[in-house]
């Protein structure tokens, strides 16, 4: 190494030394370059297509289970029983938030548009049973009881219609004669057919 | 010390039935004192305004949750260190791991003995003043060592190892730059060195402005000291990056804070090293303090050399956001191939500019031209 590089090293330390001191100088001066959120008391602006948490409006659920075949961390469980007026009732719906990669996929799929995204992202919690959000919040097996209490109501009546039908027009065999068995029969079978959910629990129907 | 006795023993009539050297020892215990709570004051606001500095500069805003604006933090970072479990690992060598702090803050904490804070504050003017920082600050080498080798793990080892070899790398440039100052003052007690600033040319009757040589000397001291005090651009020793936390990976609690109070007084003993040293130490510019009364004359000096030496920490951290650390290689090269050889050009300069004029620097010769 010649002189003249030992030299141009020092003058090169210095120069780059001061230029750099130059711009964290600047930096430092000038308040306006802060770029800290201070948290908890400010807040970023969401996004309007902000993937947050999961919120299914329960009212427009269909209980198709389009969300719990999508989603691949498995992460929504639900079951539903048929109600008395043919339509599926949530026994439970949850979404365990805590194992949720907020992909999107059973918001992209859900048909009725009841899943959403909301803008929420704060749930800190110590246990993680708190992460998991029910969306029916009665107790499954309550819903379960109700429905089939309701579906063998909608069956008694059904039968009793039939038999004042059979009453007065004895040729009329496949009108109520279908509801009459479906009604009896999807009191019985209610909780086995939409088993949907992951956990199919004793059903409740031998109350009628 | 034992005059400043005797004098408060002829002041103080009461004090007549005291043996002098009680006196003379509870003087000592009371300038100890009060110069390990300055220091460890510095050493606190010290940490808060270096995580300050480092907020701005990174474009953040840094602590400012405990108290108004943050200003309590080191406080809090006081009280955790002292209430955190002293953890001392199950194969360390317990001797030497209980030692090595002590070893790395008396190291740093003795230096504080001969710092002229001003015209008659000084715990110990001792006629060997520069000497004697430069040798009691080795002792942070033992420590440092110690608690590298002690502790047992590879990363505080390597920590260790790099430290006693940029320590004893440095310690030569950083004392062949000081002894400028010595040679233009005739003598290494700092009051001596920091007087011969002094007169009526205020600013420029800095060793810094004394003549060119000089000047490059501060530059070269203050590099060199960065890097025999383990400051960032240099502080490989506990390279975050590569080493977790160097020689102090394994220390917790108050052992901890003995090494991190100590990285702070020696950040301070570097700045006031350099404020006597080149930039006219406690000296009030155009104005004598030392025939001022003693309490005015004294708090005036103070004020000076704490704003001096204050301004030098603030550019210690200044560069210490800025430069990113040196590799090994690099900061040995530094040493040996830049820093030694330049600080021995500027020592032959400094000696032949003082035998060829006379012991005059430039602003002396220009103010003589004038009359």
């Amino acid at each position: 190494m010649g002189l003249k590089a030992y030299l141009n090293d020092i003058v090169e330390a210095v120069v780059t030394t001061a230029k750099g001191m130059r711009i964290t100088a600047r930096y430092g001066v000038d308040p306006k370059e802060e770029v800290t959120l201070q948290y908890p008391e400010e807040r970023w602006e969401i996004p309007d297509r902000y993937r947050g948490f999961l919120h299914n409006d329960i009212k427009k659920c269909t209980s198709c289970t389009m969300c719990v075949k999508v989603c691949p961390v498995d992460c929504i469980s639900l079951e539903a029983v048929r109600g008395a007026d043919k339509k599926m009732v949530l026994a439970f719906y949850d979404i365990n938030i805590g194992r949720c990669m907020y992909c999107g996929l059973c918001v992209e799929v859900c048909p009725v548009k009841s899943l959403t995204h909301t803008s929420g992202y704060e749930m800190a919690s110590t246990d993680r049973g708190e992460l998991i959000l029910h969306f029916i919040h009665e107790d499954a097996a309550e819903v379960k009881a109700r429905v089939a209490r309701q579906v063998a109501e909608a069956a008694a009546k059904a039968a009793e219609a039939a038999k004042a039908a059979e009453g007065t027009k004895a040729a009329e065999p496949p009108g109520p004669a279908t509801p009459k068995p479906a009604g009896a029969q999807a009191a019985a079978k209610a909780p086995e057919v939409p088993s949907l959910g992951t956990e199919p629990t004793p059903a409740p129907e031998k109350k009628e | 010390m034992e005059a400043l006795a005797k004098s408060l023993v002829n002041a103080v009539p009461l004090l007549a039935g005291v043996p002098l050297w009680a006196v003379t020892l509870l003087l000592m215990v009371v300038v100890a004192v009060v110069i390990l709570v300055f220091a460890l004051t510095f050493e606190g606001v010290g940490s808060l305004v270096l995580r300050k500095v480092a907020g701005d500069i990174q474009a953040r805003i840094g602590p400012n949750r405990v108290g108004p604006n943050g200003i309590l933090q080191f406080l809090a970072d006081g009280v955790k260190l002292v209430l955190k479990e002293d953890i001392i690992p199950a194969n360390a060598d317990r001797l030497l791991f209980q030692l090595a702090p002590y070893f790395v803050f008396v190291g740093s904490f003795a230096a504080f003995v001969v710092v002229p804070f001003g015209v008659g504050l000084i715990a110990a003017d001792l006629n060997i003043g520069i000497y004697y920082v430069m040798a009691v600050t080795s002792l942070v080498v033992v420590g440092v060592l110690l608690a590298g080798w002690s502790s047992n793990n590879k990363w505080a080892l390597l920590g260790g190892m790099r430290a006693a070899a940029q320590i004893v790398s440095y310690e030569i440039p950083v004392g062949m730059a000081l002894i400028p100052a010595v040679l233009i003052a005739g003598s290494l007690s700092l009051q001596d060195i920091v007087r011969s600033q002094g007169g009526l040319l205020g600013v420029f009757g800095w060793n810094l402005f004394h003549n060119p040589f000089t000047f490059f000397s501060f530059f070269l001291y203050f590099t060199a000291a960065q890097a025999e005090t383990n400051q960032t651009p240099f502080d490989l020793p506990e390279a975050e990056s590569e080493l977790v936390s160097g020689y102090n990976v394994e220390y917790s609690g108050i052992r901890f804070g003995f090494f991190f109070l100590a990285e702070f007084g020696d950040m301070f003993i570097v700045a006031a090293l350099a404020t006597a040293c080149f930039l006219g130490g406690w000296n009030v510019p155009f104005f004598n303090a030392d025939t001022l009364p003693w309490i005015w004359g004294n708090l005036l000096s103070l004020g000076v050399f704490l704003t001096k030496a204050f301004a030098m920490v603030l550019i210690m951290m200044w560069v210490r956001w800025t430069l990113p650390r040196l590799r090994v290689d690099q900061l040995m090269r530094m040493s040996w191939k830049y820093l030694v050889p330049l600080t021995f050009v500027n020592l032959l300069g400094v000696s032949l500019w003082l035998l060829l004029f006379k012991g005059k620097g430039i602003p002396g010769m220009i103010a003589s031209l004038f009359g």
